[in-house]
């Protein structure tokens, strides 16, 4: 490899920036899966970089759940709109209703499953053959099994025992009619990584990422947001803190940590010397079962 | 800070896991509610830190390639956790094609088995820069230096048929420790280094090659008509006459833009956007400049790996060939031999190639490709055969 001289956060940005390129290059109709959460923001980074000056060549699609933080929205809406990307916004509630599913009840109703549903809807409805998203291998242990080109069946399916081999930066991305490929320009980041470079890049992110003060529930030793969607009842400990969050995912499945980082080089200290891992720390959706997030894939999840 | 890959390979119990395990764990590299969920009853299970799918779980093996990350104050590392097994030789092929360093693990007791040959195998196919052969298991066997020296001189023999150099040897005990992150008392004949201090260490050779490859990816439309392509080798200056290879047109590189910056010249492995004359440039283009511009034809001989599990090599099928971002239907005219496993000898028979066997064919592309020989440049060398039925990476293949 020619890595020597550069510097880890080049190599993996070299890396991305080659992705990227190879998605446009051998797709028709790409799509940025893109949440307001630092992960899909560096992708809109990169993206820029990789297609500088031309704009970025293929739309960015949000899969809302309709239990995201404000903030995260509001963030979505300006980054777009500066970036004069095309957003498509497809809804987890009209989902529910159009097939008639079940909207998870229960304290935490996380609609995180039901997402597949409605990506893969919007994938029929754009014909989209290539979605691009932020996952790191480092996060799960099912994403660190997943190829760079992960290819998916017509149900939107991961075959974790039958991928395609992957050699060197030659990426096959060849599919029949109706199958789609999603791609992972930033497998290989870890969290600290994405921090360092958000840092090195000066790249603005949504303000629930620094510390504030929030009012949340304790629940097994989680901090959650008390929101329209999580309500507390008599027996819940509810306590005013002050949190940031290390994920943003929906309201009703991440969990905030006690924090007081303001700024990049506070969060990133905090991260070098934190005992806990990144979704550890702040899913609760991942703590059903053992396979969480292999299961979810196996439905069509990115 | 740099960045280092490297893979492990190792039969079923050979301790591959518990390696892995013993490297996070003693560089700090797992957290405590990772930590929590490896404790089982009867104590701390590092093995199981490597375990992704369920299947895996339950059957206790490596099926596919896992990524794992981690850092010391001196470099920042990629593991590729690669599975041993016979039947999944084509995942150790994928985890193995972009490491720097390839751990081989034996089992003291067992010494060199078909699946330590096959592991070397893909080592030499590959060109692996660095190989480690970790003598693993040695507290089994007292420490004793002639089990370490006995299987280290078998080792160096067979590596010599496969032309693998640049080897270190090292006993250790991954369960205990030993020679994992520090060098262990109890083998005092050995002088080092430890595995860590190595891949530490280890300085990852620069790209030699001054000749000039731009691969071209993507068409850039902005007003001005630009293309995004990478540096393999060599570097570009703005104002250079190049060559459009395999077609042999010349053009003129007006101007080369990286990230977002005009910039007078780039090397490699750079990721650029370069404007022409108004000559158009197409994905697939390899630039060279016109003294020193690659090899260029419709047939060469290459090493081989049959990927596909399902399908065998078809001698009368046109598969898709992939170097770089150049495409063309190839056919495989002739397998000119095959490499027993056992013997690592060459052979012949009439039977077709199956998956995870190694070969040596010819092959004829329905188009010319522009192309370099593996000793000179790696990068311009190596590619996939595509089964245009399935869409399916059925082999891989080096250009020697």
């Amino acid at each position: 490899m020619l890595t020597e001289k550069m510097d880890y956060l080049d190599i993996l940005e070299a890396e991305a920036i080659y992705i990227f390129r190879e998605v446009a290059g051998q797709f028709k109709r790409p799509v940025l899966l893109f949440s307001g959460g630092k992960d899909s923001t560096i992708l809109i980074h990169l993206a820029l970089k990789a297609f500088y000056p031309a704009p970025i060549p293929f739309p960015v699609l949000h899969i809302d759940t309709g239990h995201n933080f404000p903030e995260a929205l509001v963030f979505r809406d300006e980054l777009v709109g500066k970036i004069n990307a095309e957003l498509i916004v497809r809804k987890v509630e009209d989902t529910i209703r159009e097939k008639g599913l079940t909207d998870p009840g229960g304290k935490f109703p996380s609609r995180n499953a039901l997402q597949s549903y409605t990506l893969m809807d919007a994938i029929r409805e754009f014909g989209f053959d290539a979605c691009i998203g932020g996952g790191r291998r480092d996060e799960e242990k099912a994403r660190a099994k997943e190829r760079i080109f992960s290819f998916r069946d017509t149900t939107g399916a991961w075959q974790p025992h039958n991928q395609r081999p992957e050699l060197w930066d030659v990426y096959n991305g060849r599919i029949h009619e109706g199958e789609n490929v999603r791609a992972f320009p930033i497998s290989n980041w870890t969290e600290l990584d994405v921090w360092k470079y958000i840092q090195r890049e000066k790249i603005a992110l949504p303000s629930i990422y620094f510390a504030h003060e929030r009012t949340c529930i304790m629940f097994n030793g989680r901090l959650v947001a008390i929101s329209p969607y999580v309500i507390p009842d008599d027996k819940d400990e509810v306590v005013t803190t002050t949190v940031r969050y290390r994920t943003v995912g929906d309201m009703t499945c991440t969990a905030a940590i006690a924090s007081h980082a303001q700024t990049l080089d506070d969060i990133i200290a905090e991260l070098e010397a934190t005992p806990i891992s990144e979704r550890g720390a702040t899913r609760i959706d991942d703590q059903i079962s053992d396979a969480a997030m292999e299961d979810r894939k196996l439905k069509g999840y990115f | 800070m740099d960045l280092l890959r490297f893979t492990t390979a190792g039969s079923v119990d050979d301790g591959k896991s518990t390696l892995i395990g013993r490297l996070l764990y003693d560089t700090g590299n797992i957290k405590t509610d990772i930590l929590e969920t490896l404790t089982m009853e009867g104590g701390l299970n590092l093995a199981h830190v490597t375990d992704g799918l369920r299947a895996e779980r339950q059957q206790k093996i490596t099926i596919d390639v896992a990524y794992k990350y981690f850092s010391t104050p001196h470099r920042k590392f990629i593991i590729t956790d690669a599975p041993g097994h016979f039947e999944y030789t084509r995942n150790l092929v994928t985890g193995a094609s972009n490491v720097d360093v390839m751990i081989i693990l034996i089992d003291a007791k067992n010494g060199i088995t078909a699946q330590t040959r096959r592991h070397s195998m893909v080592a030499s196919f590959l060109q692996v820069g660095k190989l480690v052969v970790a003598i693993n298991k040695m507290d089994l066997h007292d420490y004793a230096q002639q089990v370490y020296e006995r299987i280290k001189d078998e080792y160096l023999q067979m590596a010599d048929k496969l032309g693998l150099h640049n080897i270190t040897f090292i006993p250790m005990s991954a369960l205990h420790g030993d020679n994992v992150t520090t060098l262990s008392a109890k083998t005092p004949w050995y002088i080092g280094p430890a595995l860590l201090e190595l891949l530490e260490s280890y300085k990852i050779p620069t790209q030699q090659y001054a000749h000039l490859r731009l691969s071209i990816q993507y068409a850039i439309e902005d007003g001005q008509q630009g293309y995004a392509g990478k540096i393999l080798s060599g570097t570009l200056h703005a104002g250079d006459k190049v060559l459009i290879m395999p077609s042999g047109r010349e053009t003129v590189i007006s101007s080369i833009s990286h990230n977002y910056d005009t910039v007078g010249e780039a090397h490699a492995p750079a990721n650029v956007c370069v404007y022409t004359d108004g000559t158009s440039l197409s994905r697939g283009d390899i630039l060279s400049h016109p003294q020193d511009k690659p090899l260029e034809g419709q047939a060469f001989e290459t090493a081989l790996c049959w990927m596909d599990a399902v399908t065998a090599l078809d001698t009368g099928k046109t598969y898709l060939l992939r170097i770089n971002t150049a495409e063309a239907g190839c056919m495989v005219t002739s397998v000119l031999h095959k490499i027993n496993i056992d013997t690592l000898e060459n052979y012949s028979d009439e039977a077709p190639l199956e998956a995870n066997q190694f070969a040596t064919v010819q092959l004829r592309t329905h188009k010319p490709i522009a192309w370099d020989h593996f000793i000179t440049l790696a990068e311009n060398a190596r590619g996939i055969l595509i089964d245009p039925d399935t869409n399916n990476t059925v082999a891989a293949f080096m250009i020697r």
